[in-house]
């Protein structure tokens, strides 16, 4: 190797060593979201159950939209509890009413927009693409891609059973109900 | 494969032609290391560049969010503690290589003619530079940032004329806040590159256009090219800048962060970053309507010889231009450095500052903990410390409590004619585990002590109680214990529902309370009606409630209105005491914080904090 050469392949060698003890740590950074473990979102609510209504405050047939409440850790705010989503309660849905509580997620499946009542009150309804669904969450259109999530539900012993829910977000557009981790 | 891709780019493009004009450029004399300086400055731009785009990601300028933001990527992004580190002290790089720069420049002569608008781009990228410095040095909206622009600031409105409208424009209004953080971030992120963007490319191009300015003995040396003598001199030296940066970094464990900006903290002491420690230090020989001797004259002047310098030739002989020029720069060179040393030396003799510096480091590790374990609230940055009962009540309760009172053995703290701390004379008990078993078994056990009655001679009902009980140790231990559990006593509970709770009633320390206390102190009629002496009531004593009630109103009947007013504890009223510092003061009295529990053995640095959630 002459002169030229060692300077050829050195300076191609030193540039890189920079570049590269640069470009690792700034791409770990721009990927941290990935690396994280931590959910963001997630207060003790997560783990478990909160409840979200007493079964009397639900009538047969009409399905009741209910807050989610929890804490939340927004990347270095922590927030105090207070209504981070929604989900619809339903009381022994039309197509299996041996269940007495059905609880749908009411972000939509197909690209997450809230889910609200249809016209005439006989169907859900989401209003950025139309998806539709009945009181079971099934579609009745061919445009979300699986049914609207079902959450969790238990109901407590006392004489007025209070609702209790266990609130989890799950991936758009995939068929699959998948849990967001 | 490669080579026809390449040939077919360069028919479309012809930077082939481009590379080699760039590449093969002849260095007369050939490559030196003298010449790394520019590029050295180059490359660290460059990693400003690259680091603060990545900064942005995640930064957030508004004065609630700025210090939460910088936070969040100094200690919970994965390498964000390093890629800010690299851009805090990149900064400082530039600064120093500028400076070589600059010296290697107008040693070598190389701002005389033809050069001369080179020289003046360089001067601009200078200012440039140090813009960059003081905008950025606002950005994380940490008490050091927050008071060294508001001294900067306040130097750019001493300004005659113009100043003082200068000075609102940048500062956007007469207070510091969001809207300043939102003109320095624009200035930061986006005004200041692209002028340093437009000005650098003219500096390169006009450098190019001249080359370098040879040595006298260039023919002997024969030539050189830039690739690969002068850039493999070139990476090497961005090489070992970096390496330095890399090194700095890791040692110091990235960039520091101060506590969040609190323009009502009282002393704070306040300090450029070490490149403007020369002025700051000059400000000083200046006192009073001289200052902006200091503050512009001075600088002002060094900028105007500075910019005039490659005109010098045209008055004087090249050979004595030259000399006084670097006369001149050197001297200032000498005498900055000469500044930086007296600042530093005045600095590290002080007490006061050390002491000042010494609570700022407290409180900033106090912010980082809390921000770390219990998050920035949503009101914003600041509220990390004035919701927390430690710092702010702590204060509070300096301020306004310890004039008079105690808390663990000391008063209001100052320096005597020694420089030695020493503490107000105690008037009023002391206030350390006030509400507390600890509080209540020490009084039971000596009232006359200093942390109780001893300096409040009107207070003498407990004493004359202590001189006739027959109450043996075991049986205070239980009375102490009974009253301490009325601090637990919840709000809006009345004394029947208290007395019907569970665990009252059947408290072992109860009938002793009735015997020796309900005489004079009434807790509900049923333990004694009192009257013996005059006493305050004790229902709910220690708890929130009642410590607030004590302080707005302690010459209410069923305190001490019993007493002469000029007897009684000054009141407090809402006005005195805003609500947020009343909750902290009681909290704090209460010991009802945030507390990092003491590291355990083999534990991990997680499980480090005790679970005790602080309430609001």
């Amino acid at each position: 190797m002459n002169r030229r050469d060692f300077y050829r392949y050195g300076t191609i060698v030193v540039g890189n060593l920079v570049g590269l003890s640069l470009a690792i740590p700034g791409i770990a950074y721009v990927l941290d979201p990935l690396l994280k473990r931590k959910v963001q979102g997630g207060g003790e609510g997560k783990a478990g159950f909160q409840e979200v209504a007493k079964l009397s405050d639900l009538q047969v047939g009409v399905p009741m939209s209910v807050p989610i409440i929890e804490e939340r850790q927004d990347a270095w705010v922590k927030y105090p509890k207070e209504p981070v989503s929604s989900i619809w309660l339903v009381r022994q849905p039309p197509c299996d009413n041996k269940v007495e509580v059905l609880a749908l997620s009411s972000e939509c499946p197909h690209l997450g927009c809230a889910v609200s009542m249809g016209e005439g009150g006989k169907s859900f309804f989401c209003p950025c693409h139309t998806s539709s669904f009945d009181f079971c969450g099934k579609p009745t259109n061919k445009i979300p891609p699986r049914p609207m999530d079902k959450l969790e539900v238990e109901l407590s012993k006392d004489s007025d059973p209070k609702v209790l829910v266990k609130f989890q977000r799950f991936r758009a557009q995939s068929e699959e109900q998948i849990p967001l981790a | 494969m490669l080579n026809k891709l390449s040939n077919w780019l360069d028919e479309r493009t012809g930077y082939k032609a481009l590379m080699h004009e760039a590449l093969e450029e002849p260095i007369p004399g050939g490559a030196r290391w003298r010449y790394v300086f520019g590029s050295a400055l180059s490359t660290t731009f460059m990693i400003q560049f690259a680091t603060g785009l990545l900064l942005m990601l995640s930064y957030s300028p508004s004065s609630a969010t700025a210090w939460g933001s910088v936070f969040y990527i100094n200690n919970q992004m994965t390498g964000g503690w390093f890629i800010r580190g690299i851009h805090h002290f990149g900064s400082q790089a530039m600064v120093v290589l500028l400076a070589m720069h600059l010296l290697q420049v107008l040693w070598a002569g190389a701002y005389r003619r033809p050069r001369e608008v080179n020289w003046w781009f360089g001067m601009a990228l200078m200012f440039l530079t140090l813009g960059f410095s003081l905008t950025g040095y606002l950005l994380p909206w940490d008490q050091k940032g927050y008071w060294a622009t508001k001294v900067a600031t306040n130097i750019a409105g001493g300004a005659p004329v113009l100043g003082p409208a200068i000075q609102k424009v940048v500062v956007g209004g007469t207070e510091y806040g969001n809207q300043t953080i939102t003109r320095f971030f624009g200035l930061h992120v986006g005004v200041l590159p692209t002028l340093f963007m437009l000005c650098l490319f003219g500096h390169i191009a006009l450098f190019r256009r001249h080359g370098l300015t040879p040595p006298r003995n260039a023919e002997k040396l024969g030539r050189g090219t830039f690739w690969p003598e002068q850039l493999f001199m070139d990476s090497v030296a961005s090489l070992a800048v970096f390496g330095v940066l890399v090194f700095l970094v890791v040692s110091e464990h990235g960039a520091n962060l101060d506590a969040p900006a609190d323009p009502s903290s009282a002393n704070y002491p306040a300090r450029p970053e070490w490149y403007f420690l020369s002025l700051f230090q000059m400000l000083k020989y200046f006192p009073g309507n001289q200052e902006v001797i200091g503050t512009i004259i001075i600088p002002s002047a060094i900028m105007v010889v500075l910019l005039v310098l490659p005109l010098l030739d045209r008055i004087m002989p090249g050979k004595l231009s030259h000399f006084l020029a670097c006369c001149f720069v050197f001297g200032l060179v000498g005498a900055g450095g000469y500044l930086t040393y007296e600042a530093m030396k005045s600095d590290a003799s002080d007490l006061a500052f050390q002491a000042d510096r010494k609570k700022a480091d407290e409180t900033r590790q106090r912010a980082i903990l809390l921000a770390n374990e219990v998050g920035v609230p949503p009101e914003g940055s600041a509220y990390v410390l004035r919701f927390d009962p430690l710092t702010h009540g702590g204060s509070i309760l300096e301020k306004r409590c310890l004039s008079c009172h105690y808390f663990d053995g000391k008063g209001q703290i100052s320096q005597n004619e020694q420089g030695e701390p020493v503490s107000s004379p105690q008037v009023a008990a002391d206030l350390k585990n006030y509400g507390r078993y600890e509080w209540v078994r020490g009084l039971l056990e000596n009232p006359k002590s200093d942390a109780y009655f001893g300096k409040l001679p009107q207070l003498d009902g407990m004493v004359e109680w202590k001189k006739g009980s027959k109450l043996k140790p075991e049986e205070l231990d239980e009375v102490a214990r009974f009253v301490a559990s009325f601090a637990n006593i919840p709000a809006e509970t009345t004394p029947d529902e208290w007395l019907n709770s569970p665990g009252v009633a059947d408290h072992p320390g109860l009938e002793l309370f009735v015997k020796d206390c309900g005489t004079c102190h009434v807790v509900h009629p049923d333990l004694g009606e009192g009257g013996l002496r005059d006493a305050p009531g004790l229902f709910a004593w220690g708890s929130p409630q009642w410590i607030r009630r004590m302080i707005h109103k302690p010459g209410a009947l069923d305190l001490y209105g019993y007493l002469e007013p000029a007897d009684q504890m000054p009141a407090f009223t809402n006005a005195q005491l805003a609500d947020n510092d009343m909750n902290m003061l009681v909290r704090y009295i209460r010991d009802d914080y945030f507390k990092a529990a003491p590291p355990e053995a083999g534990s991990k640095s997680e499980a480090k904090v005790a679970a005790t959630q602080p309430k609001k």
